[in-house]
């Protein structure tokens, strides 16, 4: 059966721009950690073009098995000389493929319940809960180390703030603004930050204003739809997407804005996402050219620095979402120059994925540990007593690594770290 | 895909040891064989299911494919010294591979075991003071320029593939790079190895330096036929104290070739010294690492001068009035690091950049005499005028390595047909103007169809006597580099081992 009219079909013209160099190998997290081409770009294209030519089956299960395996981090596409678009070709493929088997258990119960706010929300509760009584930490201390990763996840959510100021963040509120008003802008909460990660939210709402932003909710926002579209579930993402547009629309705020960079990501995605679908393709494409990261908004204007000279040292790892697929990388630089009171140190390899991406430490364990190991050493490496990064996944990804590992360095969100800094004063300039 | 070349016949004895071809070939078990190395190996590094194996019929130049029958991925020196030893039990062919980012077909296996050596990727040692590391053959070049950066020195073979392309393949090619112009290619900056043979004997090469053949001068280029490298010791090389880079715009490709010989014939030897045409300028302007050059520019040349500070700038200096002189419309100064980073990021991804062109791409390097450049590239723009395609060159002026590319749709028999006819004729041109085949790619399976115009049959039978040295069975790399009568020279010689199987 011909695949020319399926997802992967459509983006065939994606697919013949690989000119099969190899420069995306030492870029891919996977082919470092499993050594096997098929686990690399390079493969899985050349398995994305033997499908739509018949060479292999829908269902062949090396196919699905290095598919599958694929974290979709997008480092290669920062690697490409010739433009694949890799992230867009994985999605499809995955779609594709998916027609003819369903996902893995896990991976169903987890994308159903983030579909699914009278369902999220009760589990992100439940979670906080046993946070609050210090389950997860127990639950490390018996369980063997590939049992114990999900509990450190949660654990490293709730840990003391090692070394870093504790004072009460919100006397930053009270510095007057800037002199411009830079407009309004309406936050995605997102359901892992809003639900483990509330006081990044709030810190983001916070270090926004104190850099002239005016902020707006936005009632009836849900999942951006980033875990279901990477699973190859885009019927779900669109429903999803559908009612963040509508909502965001309501809300009227000139951008919005996205601490989370998967869900960023996804976002500016949206147009891409709904383009076959014509009574939402220019509402589409008019919410994804609204929305921008935190660390873009931020370094717009700035951002105003903090007050102080050296102090706890911290590096910065690159989310995936923000660096590869959203290409913001400057920004982030200019948010972490303006973190005067903290010592930046660097870390070697922070372009690479930490293994977490979105559920897929969930479904490939396995793999998830092995592309975490070169991370973990490299941070010990560096010295750092604070990761910065400014993605959920990878907060708790290497978070949960840490604690299973005994160590003392923690895992923060930028703006976290800014919103502290502002807590104790502005600086100059 | 592309054809198979038909292989020229090579008319005199050119085999003398090995006994009549026509004699039937001892067969393979494959499912017993792979057994046995995932014995070795592990299973999961040993693949035999078609699917899998289909990523590893090309290298970086994806014309041509072969299915390998299966491939295996030593983790270990001990590992590999194994597998090696597994094969020769059994007779078995194998092709070696590294990153697959040849471009000349050289690690394609064609029904045979693929020995990939990416897991080989420690750095096993590195002296600062010798100013040698010593690594193993999987070592991606550039992780190696990384790992000694902190120590001011870094590995001067710099081919465009150096993100990605290891150790062990580029001295299987002998590989070169932009900066090999005043640097040498990688034969210059090799000094011991420790070489596994196709039958499992390890032995240490060297230079011979203290004494006997340069027998490791003999394995660098042997393009996997010669054996399989355990570990190798490089030169590695300080930094120089500053570096300029220019980049000079012209208005013709002629005017851009006499500069290069300008330059040269003026006493300068740059670092690098690239040529990139109009077309090749259009493709890396279009792509994510648009580099600035002027895109109304007929040619640029890259040029970078290096050394000591002190004159450095009147090296400059020379370089853009030689550069003016042939008719420069411009040169400008790479004003910090970031520019020259920018200006060399544009020409070392210019390949990856024509992906963007069309769907295929056609690569192709030869060598001309450098005062020939002119009359060359414009023979060549009339030859691709001719077939009605469009001929990219961007290359190392420098030293008169060529790179025509020619972007086409392989899908489109007729394009494919004139495409191959430009390339024969290309090459038929650089081989009149007294240059050869390759300057850095290697022979391969691409380039078997010239060899015959290149070499006389006794240069031929001669090359053959010096591989039954080192592989007498013909099992390393079966079918590449010299041409054999229907690539089955291996069949004779598993006939002459007979019993010993």
């Amino acid at each position: 059966m011909s695949l020319e009219t399926t997802p992967l079909g459509r983006e065939r013209a994606g697919l013949d721009s690989c000119v099969h160099c190899g420069f995306c190998l030492p870029a891919c997290p996977t082919y470092l950690a499993l050594e096997d081409e098929n686990d690399s770009p390079r493969g899985r294209l050349v398995l994305m073009g033997a499908l739509l030519d018949g060479t292999v089956e829908r269902d062949d299960p090396v196919v699905r098995e290095h598919l599958d395996k694929c974290l979709g981090c997008r480092g290669c596409e920062t690697a490409c000389p010739s433009g694949v678009p890799y992230g867009r070709l994985l999605e499809a493929a995955r779609e594709t493929i998916t027609v003819d088997r369903p996902l893995p258990l896990v991976a169903r119960v987890v994308l159903a319940v983030f579909a699914r706010p009278v369902l999220l929300r009760p589990a992100l509760a439940f979670a906080r809960a046993a946070r609050a009584l210090g389950l997860p930490a127990i639950a490390v201390h018996l369980l063997p180390r590939r049992l114990a990763m999900p509990f450190a996840m949660l654990a490293s959510t709730g840990r003391a703030k090692a070394g870093t100021d504790l004072s009460d963040s919100r006397a930053a509120a009270s510095h007057p603004p800037p002199g411009a008003h830079r407009g309004t802008a309406s936050l995605l909460t997102g359901c892992v930050m809003e639900g483990l990660f509330t006081g990044v939210n709030r810190a983001t709402e916070r270090v926004l204003a104190v850099n002239g932003w005016r902020m707006r909710a936005a009632a009836g926002q849900t999942c951006c739809g980033a875990l279901h579209a990477h699973a190859g579930d885009a019927d779900t993402a669109r429903a999803l997407a559908r009612r963040n547009i509508a909502a965001f629309e309501a809300g009227g705020a000139d951008v919005v804005v996205m601490n989370s960079a998967g869900c960023g990501a996804m976002c500016k995605e949206y147009g891409h996402l709904l383009a076959g679908d014509p009574a939402w393709a220019p509402r589409a494409a008019a919410f994804a050219a609204r929305v921008r990261d935190v660390h873009e908004l931020l370094a717009e204007a700035g951002p105003r620095p903090t007050s102080g000279a050296g102090g706890v040292r911290v590096a910065y790892d690159a989310p995936c979402h923000l660096q590869h697929a959203q290409r913001v990388v400057a920004p982030a630089q200019a948010v972490l120059g303006a973190l005067r009171h903290v010592e930046l140190v660097a870390l070697a390899d922070s372009d690479q994925c930490c293994g977490s991406a979105g559920i897929f430490n969930l479904v490939q364990p396995d793999v998830a540990e092995r592309v975490l190991a070169p991370k973990l050493a490299r941070i010990a490496e560096s010295g750092a007593e604070v990761v910065a990064t400014g993605n959920p996944g990878c907060l708790m990804q290497i978070g949960g690594g840490l604690v299973l590992d005994g160590r003392r360095v923690v895992t923060r969100h930028p703006v976290e770290l800014l919103d502290e800094g502002y807590a104790r004063g502005l600086g100059p300039g | 895909m592309r054809e198979t070349p038909s292989f020229p016949r090579v008319t005199t004895s050119a085999f003398p040891t090995v006994a009549d071809p026509a004699a039937p070939p001892a067969p393979v078990d494959v499912r017993a064989l792979a057994g046995a190395l995932a014995g070795i190996v592990g299973p999961s590094h040993v693949l035999t299911r078609d699917a899998s194996l289909l990523v590893y019929r090309s290298d970086g130049l994806p014309g041509l494919a072969r299915d390998p029958a299966l491939a295996v991925f030593p983790g270990s020196r001990d590992e590999l010294v194994a597998v090696m030893r597994a094969l020769a039990a059994v007779g078995a062919p194998f092709v070696a591979r590294g990153a697959g980012t040849g471009l000349s077909g050289g690690a394609l296996a064609d029904g045979v075991t693929l020995l990939g050596l990416h897991r080989l990727k420690r750095i096993l040692a590195i002296d600062a003071e010798a100013r040698t590391a010593t690594v193993e053959p999987g070592v991606v070049n550039a992780s190696l320029t990384k790992a000694v950066a902190p120590f001011g020195l870094h590995y001067a073979p710099d081919p465009s593939s150096q993100t990605a392309c290891t150790i062990g393949g580029n001295i299987a090619e002998n590989a070169g790079g932009p900066h090999c112009l005043k640097y040498g290619v990688t034969l210059n900056h090799v000094l011991r190895a420790t070489i596994v043979l196709p039958d499992g004997t390890v032995i240490p090469l060297d230079r011979g330096d203290d004494g006997g053949y340069d027998l490791l001068g003999a394995f660098v280029g042997s393009e996997g036929c010669f054996g399989v490298v355990a570990d190798v010791t490089v030169r590695l090389t300080p930094d120089p104290e500053r570096v300029i880079t220019l980049l000079a715009d012209f208005t013709s490709v002629r005017a851009a070739a006499d500069a290069t010989s300008r330059i040269i014939a003026a006493g300068i030897l740059p670092a690098a010294l690239e040529l990139m045409d109009q077309a090749t300028i259009e493709a890396v302007e279009s792509s994510i690492y648009a580099a600035g050059y002027p895109r109304d520019a007929a040619a640029v040349l890259l040029i970078e001068v290096d050394g000591a500070a002190a004159g450095l700038e009147e090296d400059a200096a020379a370089v853009e009035t030689e550069c003016r002189g042939a008719g420069a419309r411009g040169v400008r100064v790479a004003r910090d690091a970031t520019e020259r980073a920018r200006l060399w990021q544009g020409r070392k991804k210019a390949f990856g950049a024509m992906g963007r062109v069309s769907p295929h791409l056609a690569v192709q390097d030869a060598v001309v005499p450098r005062t020939q450049l002119a009359d060359v590239l414009e023979e060549i723009q009339v030859i691709g005028a001719r077939h009605g395609l469009r001929v990219c060159n961007v290359f190392h002026a420098g030293d008169g390595n060529l790179h025509p590319n020619i972007p086409y749709d392989a899908g489109d028999p007729e394009q494919s047909r004139h495409v191959h006819q430009a390339m024969r004729e290309i090459m038929a041109r650089c081989i009149a103007a007294g240059g050869t085949i390759t300057g850095e790619h290697g022979v391969g399976l691409d380039k078997l169809p010239y060899m015959d115009a290149l070499l006389t049959a006794e240069t031929l039978d001669a090359m053959c006597t010096l591989r039954d040295v080192f592989d007498p069975e013909r099992r390393s790399n079966p079918g590449k580099v010299v041409p054999v009568r229907a690539c089955k020279e291996w069949h004779g010689a598993a006939s002459v081992r007979g019993g010993q199987a």
